[in-house]
């Protein structure tokens, strides 16, 4: 099990990131409470080691995207984002942003996953197919498919 | 920085939100904790045995192997699943060639259904089916079927590949095994069978699910044969069970 220590250096290194995966999935703030806490309590009694920084983060990204998945499976099997997430947070979103989100909270599950860790992580395909657990491949579809919906629908500039 | 960077750079975790977590795993450590060490996993799957064989005796044990609902899976392995009122899988058929090498490979008994098809999906001579356009059947024997293809749908599998699921019935089953054809390739042949009543049952033993449901789509967008007209006037007696589908 985890020290005091080791659980406030997460809690500061990779709480914004576990609040992201939770904002692109959940519906609202208390859902993602739930799943910060089963998260942190998973790394708390989590036993192994990690052979790196990036593997930490990386083992954060893909323990959280589980999670959520979980949940909403839990929540009556709902795979849809309603924007109230959006309306939560709407003191610190510009115009702008509110809008790009809104379309990205619209993408299917599988692409918003792809999108927060191609664009926002910078995680490389290769990287990101090991994260969800799929083939690279895969993942080249499904951002190339997703990046297509955000053109059509950002306009051309989007990126 | 890119758009979807700059707009998602103001989501972070509030102080509030990083506090009460940290407040909730300070009360609840010790409480997860003595859980996990309390009891060994092999212990509590033991534990978890006794319990039910003190809860059933051996006419629970009768009741946990009986299968309530069948799923027949077609990708191109054609495998039948039984399922028993615990959503367990307790008998595993496969229909063709493809499907033993799956089923040779894979060890389901016992394992929750859902978990049992990601397995089935996942496997090694799984690979060479599943590509991205590939199409998924499931078809589906259950007093609540809609409730298992609800389920199915929410499933990742679903979402990755293009999925349809159908329920249909004993009757259609018993029939299909007397042609040694998974219930579910079966119902694709009666439904193409509305259309085209010269396909055989040899030929769609060699043709892909892929094929027939192709052909199927095909007598659709071409409209309606006049011995499939005649056949739904009498009652649509052909057609054995509903053809529920649910396209993701």
């Amino acid at each position: 099990m985890k020290s005091a220590e080791d659980l406030n250096r997460v809690m500061e290194a990779y709480s914004d990131l576990v609040r992201r995966i939770c904002f692109v999935h959940l519906k609202n703030m208390h859902d993602t409470e739930d799943v910060f806490q089963n998260v942190y309590m998973k790394y708390l009694l989590h036993e192994g080691s990690f052979e790196s920084a990036e593997h930490e983060k990386s083992w954060f990204a893909r323990v959280t995207i589980n999670a959520c998945t979980d949940w909403l499976r839990y929540l009556s099997h709902r795979k849809w984002v309603p924007l109230d997430v959006i309306d939560e947070e709407k003191e610190v979103l510009d115009h702008t942003s509110r809008g790009i989100l809104e379309i990205v909270l619209q993408l299917p599950e599988k692409y918003r996953n792809v999108i927060y860790l191609y664009y926002y992580e910078e995680y490389s395909a290769v990287e990101i197919a090991d994260i969800l657990g799929k083939r690279e491949n895969t993942v080249y579809t499904w951002l190339s498919r997703a990046k297509g919906i955000l053109r059509d629908r950002l306009g051309g500039e989007w990126a | 920085m890119n758009a979807i960077r700059k707009s998602m750079s103001d989501i972070r975790a509030s102080e509030e939100l990083k506090q009460n977590t940290l407040r909730y795993l300070k009360e609840h450590q010790n409480t997860a904790k003595r859980a996990t060490d309390r009891v060994f996993p092999v212990f509590r799957y033991a534990l978890a045995a006794i319990c039910l064989f003190l809860l059933f005796g051996t006419g629970g044990y009768a009741v946990y192997r009986k299968p309530v609902s069948y799923i027949s899976i077609d990708v191109n392995p054609s495998i039948e699943l039984g399922i028993n009122r615990f959503d367990r899988v307790v008998s595993a058929e496969a229909y063709n060639e493809d499907g033993q090498d799956i089923l040779s490979h894979v060890t389901l008994h016992n394992v929750p259904y859902i978990q049992a098809i990601n397995k089935v999906l996942e496997s090694e001579s799984s690979y060479h089916f599943l590509k991205e356009d590939s199409l998924l059947i499931f078809t589906i024997i259950s007093d609540h079927s809609y409730s298992m293809i609800e389920e199915l749908s929410a499933n990742e599998f679903s979402q990755n590949y293009d999925t349809l699921m159908y329920s249909s019935d004993a009757f259609c089953m018993a029939e299909a095994h007397n042609y040694e054809m998974s219930f579910g390739r079966y119902r694709a042949y009666q439904e193409l069978l509305q259309y085209d009543d010269s396909v055989t049952i040899e030929d769609c033993h060699n043709m892909t699910i892929s094929e027939l449901h192709n052909r199927v789509e095909n007598c659709q967008h071409h409209g309606v044969t006049q011995n499939q007209e005649d056949t739904q006037d009498q009652d649509g007696s052909r057609h054995h069970g509903e053809c529920h589908s649910h396209h993701n």
